[in-house]
């Protein structure tokens, strides 16, 4: 039984199928590579992990429980997180701030901490304040914690979006073109800290992107769509070489001219 | 709830009559929130103001109501054109913006109507006199008939316009995708200007409708507008099939259930409606994602 | 404390004693009567504020307002219960309606929503028309008991039937009111609100339960709504549903307008709208037929000109002061 598995998922928009038959299997402490063409379906696959779409037909269970039907914040309790393609910031808050609310999972709120000042309330703010910095710290944005959030430049906002995800404790990590528009520097970076969360906190994680080295790289295992079906999944090796694989990306460009 | 089949097919024809009227408010506010992603809550006035207009056209230039109707969806819609250049461009940007202007415009136009018109009630001239048999010995107005031919007949060259015309296609790609339609070659602020003009048309023909068959008042604009509003939301916002069979079952429900159930459950009954449907599917009937 | 947190305070409290001396500066029960108005009004803008901070938006106040002056008013009438208890009854009534409501409805798209509170609001207005045996129907509820008289042996004894108590009466319900909408607003619930508003998809990825939080603000508003409503029958002491009467569109777009003019980013935002136009409204009495075109025309200038509302002129002062220097 595997840490997520994921059976005959089906999904239609329309009359289109945008992810047809899906079955994948991540091991635990995986970093899992999800490739794939424009339009392949990825998005939608990471959507209906994490609970903003329904699945047509299948099943995603995880940590031996189905979590098909769940809704996202239930998804968040049991310990699965999100980094989304756009840059999906709280946009009046600042950087603090944005990771306070990730932690809301273990804020107490209820009608003494609303109306009166009391002592617990003042504890659990401080600490509140104290394990948000310790986020940022980790990706190294405390120097910003006071910077409105929509202020920061793009690569730094793709890093307050993962210190968001990891203030909910994850096990899980689904990652949606994390290191997209950034430079070299920045792509190390973000690779780095991705290798550091499996390698220091155990966490799995399911990425997605179009940066093809940058994935090789990084992940233990890729699997690869076109329209929506899986056809190919293996070590990157395997995936570099596979000529399925090179025809779906070869054939969509050659599309394009 | 005894009634006998008379009555029972005047208060089903007159329905039929109502709801055709909801679908043409319908058809205007959703291709105006299409095209500019505005609610019009200002609508409901432009109705009136079509009733009010071919009022003046009728009975005061003594003017035969068909031209007078047509006239009147003409200056109706250039009128929209004058508003959607003049109030709704300027405060596109923000959401919260168009609908203070849109409600503005109401207060505006509503007291407005007070103060030139007063506040009795009118009636337009009827649009078609004596009864219409429709089986056996039922006979009902044969003006309702005529409303609901009227209002057909319009959605269909609307319908037509939207599939067939190049101007139709791309504000129908527009609705879709506001990106994409630019590449139709056609500029948003032109088919923002459009989609007013086409839309205050057609409300001012439900006005004219309404005023005909029923009473005109400055506060018809706004019964009219909750209907057109609650078209939408239970039909699915877009969807063609969706508001002519929501439009019916509203128009059906307001012209049967007073006599069957009396006021108190009428007034009630569009709202139990709408929160079944939302409950069974959130986008509406025919709504998407 | 910053100087911005002292203005902020100072403002308050100078607003707070001006409301207070209001009676007596103005020596008129009319007036006073006006400020009751004003009071009301600024608790029905400030709740409807409430939803906005969860990123929703209501067209259907009035007809909380509407539940909660008839629940009010119905149960000093049949039930003999004193104002004390009808009042939050009042609001407890509106508050589970909208509760009730709120689930169905907060599901849907922002724009859909706004439509069912629309549509909300006028069922109940017609309801209230047609349910005779309840209503009264188109004659209304006339003459049912004010709020009563508070009698404290030996210290005082408060005719709230007559203007200026009314008014302290209605004063302190709504500084009360305002008081806690705004340590809501200002504790973590607040806070997950705004989170919810400026990206509920985020919001849920990361826990919150988007629904159940937009409800309970929903639930909230609608709570003071009835609250407010139930001041307002108490001192109107009649209540008919005409169109153009307190519970229609008309006062919908009304608040809606107040709140937008004053500012909708800023707590004290709506209260200004509130005051000003109120007395706008108030001073155009002798033109009574142009009153709603003014407040219209008011509400497009507004957002057409300074969209963030009076409230944010001082800010709007400051950037053209740094313009000058530079």
């Amino acid at each position: 039984m595997s840490y997520l598995e994921i059976r005959k998922l089906t999904r239609f928009f329309g009359g289109l199928a945008a992810v047809m038959e899906l079955e994948m299997e991540v091991d635990q402490g995986q970093l899992f590579g999800l490739i794939g063409p424009n339009g392949a379906g990825k998005t939608t696959v990471l959507n209906m992990i994490g609970g903003i779409l329904r699945p047509n037909r299948g099943q995603i269970i995880f940590n031996g429980t189905e979590v098909t039907r769940l809704p996202p914040h239930l998804r968040a309790r049991r310990g699965i997180a999100r980094v989304f393609q756009e840059n999906l910031l709280f946009r009046s808050l600042t950087v603090l701030e944005n990771v306070e609310v990730g932690y809301h999972m273990q804020t107490k709120i209820n009608l003494s901490n609303i109306f009166f000042d009391t002592r617990s309330n003042r504890i659990q703010e401080k600490a509140l304040h104290q394990r948000a910095l310790d986020t940022l710290d980790f990706v190294g944005l405390s120097p910003y914690s006071n910077e409105l959030a929509i202020n920061l430049p793009h690569g730094r906002q793709r890093l307050l979006a993962l210190a968001i995800a990891l203030a909910t404790q994850p096990q899980l990590l689904l990652l949606d073109e994390p290191v997209t528009g950034m430079n070299s520097e920045e792509v190390e970076t973000m690779l780095g800290m991705i290798r550091a969360l499996r390698d220091q906190r155990g966490i799995t994680c399911i990425i997605i992107e179009h940066n093809l080295k940058a994935i090789m790289g990084l992940c233990d295992r890729i699997a690869v769509l076109h329209f929506g079906r899986k056809i190919a999944e293996g070590p990157p090796e395997k995936i570099v070489n596979n000529p399925v694989v090179m025809e779906a990306y070869l054939g969509k460009e050659e599309d394009a001219t | 709830m005894d009634i006998t089949v008379q009555e029972f097919w005047q208060g089903l024809i007159n329905g039929l009559a109502l709801g055709w009227i909801y679908i043409l408010m319908a058809l205007g506010l959703t291709l105006i929130f299409g095209i500019m992603r505005i609610m019009q809550f200002a609508h409901g006035e432009i109705y009136m103001l079509g009733a009010y207009t071919v009022y003046y056209l009728t009975v005061t230039l003594k003017l035969p109501l068909f031209l007078a109707t047509c006239l009147g969806m003409l200056f109706i819609g250039i009128l929209g054109l004058i508003l959607e250049r003049f109030l709704f461009r300027p405060v596109k940007e923000d959401w919260l913006s168009a609908v203070v202007a849109a409600v503005g415009l109401t207060l505006i136009l509503q007291s407005g109507a007070i103060a030139m018109f007063g506040l009795h009630h009118r009636n337009l001239p009827v649009l078609a006199e004596g009864p219409f048999n429709i089986m056996g010995n039922i006979f009902v107005p044969k003006d309702r008939i005529v409303a609901v031919v009227v209002a057909v007949f319009l959605s269909l060259i609307l319908y037509l316009f939207l599939k067939a015309t190049k101007y139709g296609q791309a504000m129908v790609a527009s609705a879709q995708d506001p990106d994409g339609a630019i590449l139709q070659g056609i500029g948003p602020n032109r088919m923002s200007a459009l989609s007013m003009a086409i839309g205050c048309a057609l409300a001012a023909a439900g006005g004219v409708l309404a005023g005909s068959m029923f009473q005109m008042g400055p506060f018809m604009g706004i019964l009219s507008l909750v209907k057109g509003l609650l078209i939408i939301v239970i039909g699915g916002l877009g969807s063609l099939p969706g508001a002519i069979i929501a439009g019916m079952s509203l128009g059906i429900i307001d012209g049967l259930f007073p006599i069957l159930f009396g006021h108190a459950w009428a007034s009630l009954s569009p709202l139990f409606f709408v929160i079944m449907i939302l409950v069974i599917k959130p986008q509406g009937i025919f709504g998407h994602e | 404390m910053n100087r911005e947190g002292m203005f902020k305070i100072l403002g308050s409290i100078g607003a707070i004693l001006f409301a207070i001396a209001v009676p007596l500066l103005l020596a008129s029960t009319y007036w006073t009567s006006v400020f009751t108005s004003i009071a009301i009004n600024s608790l029905m803008v400030v709740s409807l504020r409430i939803i906005l901070t969860v990123g929703e938006f209501s067209l259907g106040h009035v007809g909380f307002m509407c539940l909660g002056a008839y629940t009010s008013a119905l149960l000093t009438m049949k039930a003999g219960l004193p104002f004390g208890v009808t009042l939050p009854a009042a609001g407890l009534f509106a508050g589970l309606v909208a509760f009730g409501l709120g689930y169905p409805f907060m599901r849907v798209k922002g724009i859909y929503f706004a439509i069912l509170t629309l549509v909300t609001s006028e069922s109940i207005r017609l309801l209230a028309f047609n349910w005779r045996g309840l209503t009264g129907g188109l004659d209304g509820l006339i003459g049912f008991p004010g709020a009563g008289v508070l009698s404290i042996p030996g210290l005082v004894q408060l005719d709230f039937n007559r203007f200026t108590e009314y008014y302290y009466l209605t004063l302190a319900v709504t500084l009360v009111s305002l008081f806690i909408l705004y340590r809501l607003e200002k504790s973590r619930l607040g806070f997950t609100w705004l989170a919810i508003r400026d990206a509920d998809k985020m919001a849920g990825a990361v826990g919150v339960n988007v629904l159940r939080y937009k409800v309970i603000a929903f639930s909230i508003a609608s709570f003071f709504a009835g609250i407010g409503g139930a001041l307002f029958a108490h001192f109107e002491r009649a209540l008919g549903p005409h169109p153009t009467a307190t519970f229609g569109v008309m006062t919908t777009i009304y608040l809606l307008i107040y709140m937008v003019v004053g500012g909708k980013s800023r707590f004290s935002g709506p209260i200004l709208g509130a005051v000003v136009l109120s007395l706008v409204y108030e001073f155009a009495r002798p033109v009574e037929e142009y009153q709603p075109m003014i407040i219209g025309a008011i509400g497009i200038l507004v957002v057409m000109t300074i969209p963030e509302g009076l409230i944010g002129i001082p800010e709007r002062f400051k950037k053209w002061q740094a313009k000058q220097i530079e």
